[in-house]
């Protein structure tokens, strides 16, 4: 049981931890960028003609919906 | 694959606005909240929005931002959170994912068998995937 407690509470540290370096990256001449930045830029990659970036960051988000709405 | 053309795109971004796409996310958050978890119906209409979003973000049929060319060496920050639930979602994974060592999945299904908590997390997921299709 104390280890169901302690993977909440990693969990809950996990997701503030999102929180408090997005609120970071939104403050005025931040050199961190947002999230969405990243994932911009993440998206930019390509191989070729391929964009290997787009298609991993929008199918690891269709994976994520799939996998907690229907699995 | 072919391009739309400028006057396409132009005559796109009409429907392509908050006003119109929020109550569209809200009506088809709304459905999908009715679909339970392993359902037939709950794999299909995930696949078809995902399908549809996926569609958008790879056909340039939605206007994107305009992104960064270099990212700074302060992007590492974003390891930490991410590292940090990756460790632990993956020591949970490999202990069983049992009750005593749960994934965020196993953690999120009594949450999201609620209508109202499914249906808001659905909205989250369609709003966050429509943003990421406009990057």
């Amino acid at each position: 049981m104390i280890t169901r407690m302690l993977a909440i509470a990693g969990f809950v540290v996990g997701g503030l931890l999102f929180v408090v370096v997005e609120w970071r990256a939104r403050r005025e001449e931040s050199s961190i960028p947002t999230l969405g930045d990243l994932a911009g830029f993440v998206m930019q990659y390509q191989v070729g003609r391929v964009p290997v970036g787009r298609i991993a960051v929008l199918g690891f988000w269709w994976w994520v919906g799939w996998h907690f709405f229907a699995r | 694959m072919e391009q739309p053309s400028e006057a396409t795109v132009e005559a796109e971004r009409v429907w392509d606005r908050p006003l119109v796409m929020v109550p569209l996310f809200v009506l088809l958050s709304a459905v999908g909240g009715l679909f339970p978890s392993f359902s037939f119906l709950a794999n299909v209409y995930v696949v078809a929005i995902g399908g549809t979003l996926m569609w958008l973000g790879l056909s340039g049929r939605v206007n994107r931002r305009p992104m960064p060319a270099r990212l700074s060496r302060s992007a590492a920050w974003w390891l930490v959170p991410a590292l940090t639930l990756a460790l632990i979602e993956l020591t949970m994974f490999i202990a069983g994912s049992t009750n005593d060592y749960p994934t965020l999945s196993l953690l999120a299904d009594p949450i999201l068998d609620m209508y109202l908590a499914r249906a808001a997390v659905y909205f989250g997921w369609i709003a966050a995937f429509w943003g990421l299709v406009h990057r």
